[in-house]
């Protein structure tokens, strides 16, 4: 393991909301996140996986600890991490492009080279023929789809995702999991994805971060030895793929 | 034909009021300076058009000239009570003290400050607009989800660019809002403003006509000031459309 690079280290981290006496949300989280890893954040639901996610993306600061990516301490948003939140967050005005875009504007790439970029980007997702649509023509998970898109078209090296398939639909919700390996091994990408589904953090990970309840510490990292590519059919016949869910659930007190 | 009721029960029943209203005045014989009865008024209406369209532009440019000032300059105050702290704890207070002034009690010194002419009656127009527009308007600012500020963080947007891909559209419907119950005041002020002082315009009219009997001249002027705001109220709601959203 040493060999690879660390993409992400935090060390310590701690966090209160809200001054000394409030809401205790992370205890000495410590872990390492490694280039092109795909990790799964597993926990309770309030248990501080958002708020993790948040101090390394920039977005909160944090009182203990330290957290690094790519060598440098977090000191607010970096063009290294692109975030796909719990909530779409897509702009109603905007179309499909326009939602695309909006991470890209300021970054002076010529009306041509984006326009084709944009482009590239709609086939990718699937979503070739909604260019033009508004966020409340599409489903769901076409939303979702723009999402990462909009996260993707900033071409980060670590891409941190919020249960960004929590609100959809069992099916819809396996479609959009594989697309996700197949962009992640298309883009080579260092994944963080918060998670609160045992199957989802197994099928899709190389390694599964298991948080307690509040406030939030790491309690056991489990690592998934599952070949790629998984194929959602046939993987749950795997009889390891049972015996991680086992695993996570023991851990996670509900078996 | 149970969808044309949307239309046929009000036509039914303001052709029951006006029927009401015509036979009334014959039946209790009611002098015509206390109240014409409707089909004078219509008949005073058509006999004047050219004197009531005339008086109508000249409150039509005080109403609009009140109202776009008051629109530029309550985006512009709402956005500064908005972002600057400074602003907030200073001229939003002020704001709100000088809105519960009765305004029109202001309207004889602002003619005195203002003159005869058309800038009073723009002021006085401006200053009924003005309040709800900033209002509303922040309100708008305001009501911006923080997770799309935090989305936009993220996707590391300079402030300048959250406020005009964010902030401002997120506010627009607000702001449209606002210019709603804007536009009919801009047409009271303006209206108040002629009452006071001025030498032309409906609001003139209204009282010259009253004050030499013309009554049915004066409903006529009522009339064509009534339906001035109905028609300024109907663009905006028209333009209004084409804030289809709202922020999600
Ligand atoms: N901005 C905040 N202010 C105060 N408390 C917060 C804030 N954000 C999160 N919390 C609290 O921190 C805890 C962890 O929240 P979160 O990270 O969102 O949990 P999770 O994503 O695991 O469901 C919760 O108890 C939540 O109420
Ligand atoms: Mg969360």
């Amino acid at each position: 393991m040493s060999t690879e690079e660390v993409t992400i280290a935090l060390d310590g981290v701690g966090k209160t909301f809200g001054g000394e006496e409030g809401v205790r949300a992370l205890q000495n989280i410590s872990c390492q996140i490694f280039d092109r890893e795909f990790v799964a954040v597993l926990g309770p639901s309030g248990c501080g996986k958002s708020t993790m996610l948040r101090i390394i993306g920039g977005l909160i600061p944090h009182e203990e600890g330290t957290a690094t990516v790519l060598g440098k301490p977090v000191r607010g948003p970096s063009d290294d991490i692109g975030i796909v939140f719990q909530r779409a967050n897509l702009l109603p005005w905007r179309t499909v492009e326009g939602n695309l875009r909006l991470g890209v504007e300021e970054s002076n790439i010529p009306t041509e080279e984006l326009r084709e970029q944009v482009q590239t980007m709609v086939e990718m997702l699937g979503l070739t023929g909604f260019e033009k649509s508004h966020p409340h023509e599409l489903s769901g998970g076409m939303r979702r789809r723009v999402a990462i898109g909009q996260a993707l078209m900033r071409n980060p090296r670590v891409m941190l995702m919020d249960e960004p398939f929590g609100a959809l639909d069992a099916l819809t919700r396996d479609r959009l999991n594989v697309e996700l390996l197949r962009i992640w091994q298309a883009e080579r990408k260092t994944v963080v994805l918060v998670t609160h589904s045992i199957s989802e953090a197994v099928f899709l990970s190389d390694r599964v971060l298991v948080m307690s309840e509040r406030p939030g510490r790491i309690i056991e990292e489990v690592r998934i030895d599952l070949p790629r590519p998984r194929d959602p059919k046939t993987l749950p016949e795997v009889p390891e793929f049972g015996q991680y869910r086992v695993q996570l659930g023991e851990l996670m007190g509900v078996v | 034909m149970k969808i044309n009721r949307n239309i046929i029960d009000p036509f039914v029943f303001f052709l029951v009021l006006g029927l009401l209203w015509e036979f009334s005045v014959e039946l209790f014989d009611v002098r015509a300076y206390l109240l014409p009865s409707l089909t004078d008024i219509f008949r005073e209406t058509w006999e004047f058009r050219e004197l009531l369209l005339e008086q109508a532009m000249v409150t039509l440019e005080e109403v609009l000239f009140g109202f776009i000032f008051a629109a530029v300059f309550g985006v512009v105050i709402s956005a500064a009570i908005f972002f600057v702290p400074i602003a907030r704890r200073t001229i939003y207070p002020l704001i709100i003290g000088l809105q519960s002034i009765p305004k029109v009690a202001l309207a004889p010194i602002i003619v005195v400050w203002f003159g005869y002419g058309l800038p009073s009656k723009v002021v006085m127009a401006f200053l009924f607009a003005f309040f709800p527009i900033v209002i509303s308007t922040l309100g708008g600012l305001s009501a911006t989800p923080d997770r799309l500020v935090e989305h936009f963080q993220a996707l590391k947007t300079s402030g300048w660019n959250t406020f005009w891909k964010l902030r401002a559209p997120s506010a627009l419907p607000n702001f449209v809002d606002g210019c709603k119950v804007a536009m009919p005041l801009a047409v009271i002020g303006a209206v108040v403003g002629e009452f006071v002082g001025s030498n032309d315009g409906l609001g003139n009219l209204i009282q010259t006509a009253t004050g030499s009997a013309q009554t049915a001249l004066m409903f006529s002027a009522l009339l064509v000031v009534t339906g001035l705001s109905l028609i300024l109220f109907f663009m905006i709601e028209l333009l209004g459309r084409l804030v289809w959203w709202r922020a999600m």
